[in-house]
């Protein structure tokens, strides 16, 4: 007996068995395993910062070398267009003033008034095909909420959807990208009551780049080059985030057309993003506790 | 008087052991093709347990598995449909990897160099069937989900280019754990088998 137990065969699988119980207990609801991976975090992190920073260093200095002659000629570019964009900023600012009249006078809301926006570094990326997660440096020091969180949308710096916050750590969250199969949303055309549709990463698209979309609203035409939003419905994400461009559109068959979609946001590219954080405004909290209060009446 | 207390072993590996998680999650993009990233972490767990047996490939790979479960865990949609993080799957991946190392032809090739780069292709390509194969049955278990890989995806999109960028990962992982390994060259061709055989390795997959 003790020889069985001190063979391979016997460690393997025993070992085996414990991992695959680590794995179903880590699917429980505030499961101790996710407090299990605090430390080895809190040690990991530093070198990992440290290691990505290093890396980042080195780039850019080869990247210095490189591309003097390039730089040179950009700068050049880009000294005419500041020049281009300051006289458009001063006629923009004029135009920002009336806006905001008109704004308080017609009860207009932004976009994303509702909305805390958080910048935050991307830590580290998916290490391959199915450890595919992305993990960001903000958390529940930021603000995030992990208890009453339904779904944080995550933008790049040019405000394109790059995914959603699935988990919430003290100083970190992990993101599901636009890419995975595990992630949809529902978008629209980007006119005035445009068509709606969905799009969701599929496995066989993810490695190209693209995503999937499908329910087409019936009797829709939709072009190669259509920029497609968030549609707002669900409520998980608001109304309006540029999320790609169809690529190709299938429409073999009639009643399920399919097409495909190129995300605005190059996820593997990506250094920085911005997690959007819903609030509650003054009114809606006031609705709230007037409801509460007739409720309670 | 020689110590016991493998110091040097340790260190070194603690070393190698963050410097490719590290790397594998900062940088994925370093070596890549038709969207499969190399996979250092794997190789090298591969390599440890194929180099120096199997007490030591498994722990490295739990190890490994356990900080690559912290900063890059795999998402899985659960059979309600949700999408959470799966924790231990990078563990028992790595540990498997590491065991299977240490079993690859060990007794013809005495731990051959050449025959590292074999180690590493046939542990990648058991590790991406047994992936497809999971997680085909696993949508199976899911109401309407369907797995859009075709059998022509699978092979040219995922396993042929996995076992490429790994085998090109495995190169300096090789020169690394050989020559500038956790055990000094000196000691590592004759006294390795020894350890090795202590742990009842012949008795597993002697092929």
């Amino acid at each position: 007996m003790k020889k069985l137990f001190s063979t391979k065969w016997f460690i393997v699988l025993a070992v085996s068995l414990a991992l695959v119980a680590g794995v179903v207990l880590s699917f429980i609801p505030n499961s101790p395993i996710a407090f299990l991976k605090k430390p080895v975090s809190a040690i990991v992190s530093p070198v990992q910062a440290f290691v990505m920073n290093s890396g980042n260093v080195i780039s850019d200095f080869w990247a210095a070398l490189t591309d003097g002659m390039a730089i040179r000629e950009e700068n050049e570019n880009l000294k005419d267009q500041i020049a281009d964009l300051r006289y458009q900023l001063t006629q923009n600012e004029e135009a920002a003033i009336r806006y905001e009249e008109l704004k308080d006078a017609f009860h207009i809301r932004d976009t994303f008034s509702n909305y805390d926006i958080y910048g935050a570094q991307v830590l580290s990326r998916e290490a391959d095909e199915w450890f595919s997660v992305i993990r960001v440096g903000a958390g529940s020091n930021d603000g995030i909420d992990a208890q009453s969180m339904e779904a944080f949308p995550v933008l790049d710096v040019e405000m394109n959807l790059v995914g959603r916050v699935i988990e919430v750590g003290s100083s970190d969250s992990m993101v599901l990208p636009l890419l995975h199969e595990g992630f949809s949303v529902a978008c629209k055309v980007n006119v005035v009551n445009g068509a709606t549709m969905l799009v969701s990463g599929d496995a066989s698209l993810k490695n190209d780049g693209l995503c999937l979309v499908t329910r087409i609203e019936s009797g829709t035409v939709i072009e190669p080059g259509t920029e497609i939003v968030t549609s707002g419905e669900g409520g998980l994400f608001p109304e309006g985030i540029p999320v790609g461009t169809i690529v190709d559109v299938d429409y073999s068959n009639p009643l399920a057309i399919t097409a495909t979609l190129k995300p605005n946001s190059d996820i593997g590219d990506i250094e920085d993003v911005f997690v959007m954080i819903p609030y509650q405004t003054e009114e809606e909290e006031a609705s709230d506790e007037t409801e509460v209060t007739e409720n309670a009446g | 008087m020689q110590g016991k207390f493998p110091i040097r072993k340790i260190i070194v590996y603690a070393i190698y052991i963050l410097l490719f998680t590290t790397f594998q999650v900062s940088f994925p993009n370093a070596i890549s093709f038709r969207g499969q990233v190399a996979d250092l972490t794997f190789a090298f767990v591969v390599l440890t347990g194929y180099y120096y047996g199997f007490l030591d490939g498994a722990v490295v790979g739990l190890i490994t598995g356990m900080i690559r479960d912290c900063f890059a865990s795999p998402i899985i949609m659960g059979l309600d449909g949700k999408t959470q993080l799966a924790s231990g799957i990078g563990m028992l991946v790595l540990f498997l990897a590491g065991s299977y190392g240490s079993s690859f032809f060990k007794h013809r090739l005495h731990r051959n160099v050449h025959f590292a780069l074999l180690a590493v292709l046939s542990a990648t390509l058991i590790y991406k069937v047994s992936g497809h194969i999971c997680i085909f049955l696993w949508l199976k278990l899911q109401d309407g989900a369907i797995y859009t890989l075709t059998l022509g995806k699978i092979l040219t999109d995922s396993i042929l280019p996995s076992l490429l960028v790994n085998v090109l990962a495995a190169l300096p992982i090789i020169f690394l754990l050989r020559f500038l390994g956790p055990v000094s060259r000196r000691k590592s061709d004759d006294s390795n088998d020894d350890v090795i055989k202590s742990y009842g390795e012949d008795s597993w997959l002697q092929i």
